[in-house]
């Protein structure tokens, strides 16, 4: 699917985070072509697995932990499909959450295996604005976007902990839940290390930051993603660990079988 | 009964809570992985009606054990141990819960809930041992999820994997690219449970009334019931039974269609009764009478079609769910029975029994018994339906129900439990809503029966302090018109309840 992000961004279950970085191929690199090409670097693999470590911390600071493991791939007819497996805290193992994207840009397909019940349910979301499973990560951060549902403007360069990025500005062409995205790129290698989202009325909402960047089989990955909601003071922290892309993961791994299965 | 004090296990939960760190008891073995969870639970009841039966303490704990056993294998058991505070009675001294018996005291009490061994192949999954399965699309009331009894020991409180009874089975799932079958056996019979007479959520429709009235003899026949267990059918493979499940995933639909042959998991009664005369003065003909009545389960083969579906519209899931079941038993209403089993006619009949006895006895036949079935039970074939709805905002989820079932030939002069006239509709209602970080969940469940109008609202609330530890409070309130409805024979077992779970 042209234009799509994939595995990467359903690895990190943060999608749109990273679905806007890029990087330009051309001397003189414009907004467009940078959101693209920085999609490209982090989006090469055609399946990956990790295991994620997601904190969650209250305005206090208190923090509870949940385990989990991810798993990504993209079919031949360009669906990308994604499944996470809760590992603890205990109250939550074995609970898995399918997603099957929309090749044709429709809603996406979502299950919710909750072991206490023994049946997978399948969902839908009145609201992608909402949180995803009390993070605040939206569902629309976990769903798939095409790249030129939106517009990039470049706004300036500027340094972020010493490191030269370009700030561009991404506004979706059709309603969205967020209004606009500003997006910082390094210059050297086109990988995102901030993104703030704002609402319809231009206001701060969240703040996303990616750090612990590792290459993986030449795929340069962030494997520490905080995202900050500044309307409530509080924050969801990935940590991503044993990463590993192109395996070979099975098209049956993604499925209702698997999700009860629990591995 | 002895009072049982909450203090000790609370603190102990607390303790476990806060000196266990916050890590899965998982262990590598040449195998693959093997890991340990499991729970502590301590709860308390508060029963809030005057006229009812008291609940003591009670404790509970789980443990899960999972492990791979190579690539393509792996086992689980899951044991549950509690200390019911709804059991009057020790159960003699066995350590498991009775597979065969169906009324169940738990004080105290281990059980195995689940406990088999998974082989998978690319294309099929076989599992053997003691399983739960889970069909049907709908929420607590699944017309087409047979395969498992319920433990009713506190009625239908309890969540529905929980109320599940583990049953032996084979069963193997296929997965073809046009289609999944589920297929399963299950080799021999297990109940269904309830509590003893002596306990709270016993069902009072199940108590015979004190005495007979009879409609030409003088004096009430006083009666007194005795309540026998589960006549367990042969293991013979005629008596095993069986289950097959299609789905398939088109065009955003889940579809699956069903079928069931077995023991209908839903309890009936069979009520023989011996009425004992003591013939005192046979030339006035002064006689004493009383009955024992034996209730006693009954088990009825039947077999269920079942559709089940679901897909989203919008931002809302639909989920449906329809059984034809073949061969259904229902039990006639008491004063249905009475009706027929005391008329004029069977009275007559009775005392000409009696009387011919004694002359032939040559009047020494004074002491006479004479044992009765009356017909309790009637067969129907029935339609059991339903529909739901989802709809999630947020940290709100809102579900809602509506299940029917429904008797095309509903007997013109009888009638029966649990259904008026050929209807029976609930609609059911969830709402969860998550608050300070999914810390607090907010929980309001309520049922409601349009032809009995009873209700069920069930409130709570649940903290979860850490990880592991958590605490609720919750109310359970039940009203109903008819005292012989499915919740109105419960209408004075109201209480507030409170828990508190520790999980590793």
């Amino acid at each position: 699917m042209k234009g799509k992000s994939t595995c990467m961004k359903m690895l990190l279950g943060a999608g749109c985070l990273l679905i806007f970085a890029g990087s330009g191929w051309g001397t003189e690199p414009d907004a467009y072509g940078i959101v693209r090409q920085s999609r490209d670097l982090m989006d090469q693999a055609r399946d990956s697995v990790a295991e994620m470590t997601m904190t969650l911390v209250n305005p206090k600071g208190g923090q509870r932990l949940r385990k989990l493991i991810t798993y990504a791939r993209r079919d031949e007819d360009g669906r990308d499909k994604s499944l996470l497996v809760f590992k603890s805290p205990p109250d939550v193992k074995g609970t898995s959450f399918l997603v099957w994207s929309d090749p044709e840009g429709d809603a996406d397909q979502q299950w919710l295996y909750l072991p206490a019940l023994g049946r997978v349910r399948q969902i839908a979301t009145a609201s992608k604005s909402e949180s995803f499973m009390g993070t605040e990560f939206s569902y629309d951060d976990m769903g798939t976007h095409d790249i030129d549902d939106s517009t990039y403007t470049l706004l300036k360069s500027e340094e972020i902990e010493g490191v030269g990025c370009y700030v561009i500005e991404a506004r979706p062409k059709e309603p969205h839940s967020y209004g606009k995205m500003i997006l910082w790129i390094r210059s050297d290698n086109y990988i995102p290390v901030r993104t703030d989202f704002y609402d319809l009325k231009g206001r701060l909402l969240k703040q996303g930051r990616f750090s612990r960047i590792q290459t993986i089989k030449g795929i340069a990955t962030p494997t520490l993603i905080e995202m900050e909601n500044l309307t409530n003071g509080r924050k969801t922290i990935l940590e991503l660990s044993n990463i590993r892309y192109d395996t070979g993961l099975s098209e049956d791994l993604f499925t209702q079988r698997q999700m009860m299965r629990g591995r | 009964m002895v009072r049982r004090g909450l203090l000790l296990p609370v603190l102990l939960i607390i303790a476990l809570a806060a000196a266990t760190p916050v890590r899965a008891l998982e262990w590598e073995h040449p195998g693959g992985t093997m890991s340990l969870s499991g729970y502590l639970q301590a709860g308390a009841v508060l029963a809030c009606d005057r006229h009812t039966k008291d609940e003591d303490p009670s404790y509970t704990f789980g443990l899960q054990l999972s492990a791979d056993l190579g690539p393509q294998a792996s086992g689980f058991i899951a044991l549950t141990g509690r200390d019911d505070g709804t059991v009057m009675a020790p159960q003699d001294g066995r350590l498991f819960t009775d597979p065969h018996g169906v009324y169940q005291d738990r004080n105290p009490c281990l059980n195995v809930d689940e406990a088999y061994i998974d082989y998978y192949t690319d294309r099929a999954d076989l599992r053997i041992g003691i399983q739960k399965f889970a069909w049907g699309r709908l929420d607590e009331i699944n017309p087409t999820d047979n395969l498992n009894p319920e433990d009713l020991t506190r009625a239908t409180l309890e969540e529905e994997q929980t109320r599940k009874i583990g049953v032996p089975a084979i069963k193997t799932n296929l997965y073809t690219d046009l289609i999944n079958a589920e297929i399963a056996w299950v080799p021999f019979y297990v109940p269904y449970r309830l509590p003893t007479s002596e306990e709270r959520w016993f069902p009072p429709l199940l108590i015979p009334p004190c005495c007979i009235q009879p409609r030409t003899l003088t004096d009430d026949i006083p009666l007194t019931a005795s309540y026998r267990d589960v006549e367990r059918p042969a293991l013979t493979l005629a008596h095993s039974q069986l289950g097959m499940r299609l789905s398939r995933h088109l065009a955003g639909w889940d579809l699956s269609a069903s079928y069931f042959r077995g023991y209908d998991p839903q309890p009936t009664m069979r009520a023989p009764t011996l009425i004992l005369i003591e013939i005192l003065n046979p030339l006035a003909f002064d006689y004493t009478a009383r009955a024992i009545t034996f209730p006693t389960p009954s088990l009825h083969r039947i077999q269920v079609f079942g559709l089940d579906w679901s897909t989203t519209i919008g931002g809302l899931t639909l989920r449906g769910e329809w059984a034809y079941a073949d061969g259904k038993y229902y039990l006639r209403t008491l004063s249905d029975v009475l009706r027929r089993e005391a008329s004029p006619q069977r009275e007559e009949a009775l005392m000409r029994q009696v009387i011919e006895r004694y002359l032939r006895s040559g009047g020494s036949a004074t002491s006479q018994t004479i044992l009765v079935e009356p017909q309790i039970e009637t067969q129907r074939d029935s339609m059991k339906y339903g529909l739901g709805l989802d709809y999630m905002r947020g940290e709100t989820t809102l579900s809602l129900q509506c299940i029917q079932e429904y008797i095309p030939d509903y007997p013109r002069y009888e009638h029966l439990y649990f259904n008026k006239k050929g209807l029976d509709t609930t609609l059911t209602l969830a709402l969860r809503h998550f608050l300070l970080q999914n810390t607090l969940e907010l929980t309001l469940a309520g049922m409601y029966n349009i032809e009995y109008r009873h209700y069920l609202v069930r409130p709570s609330a649940t903290y979860r302090f850490s990880e592991r530890l958590q605490g609720t409070l919750g109310l359970i309130v039940i009203q109903g018109k008819f005292e012989d409805s499915l919740l109105g024979q419960f209408r004075d077992n109201d209480q507030v309840y409170a828990g508190l779970k520790y999980s590793f």
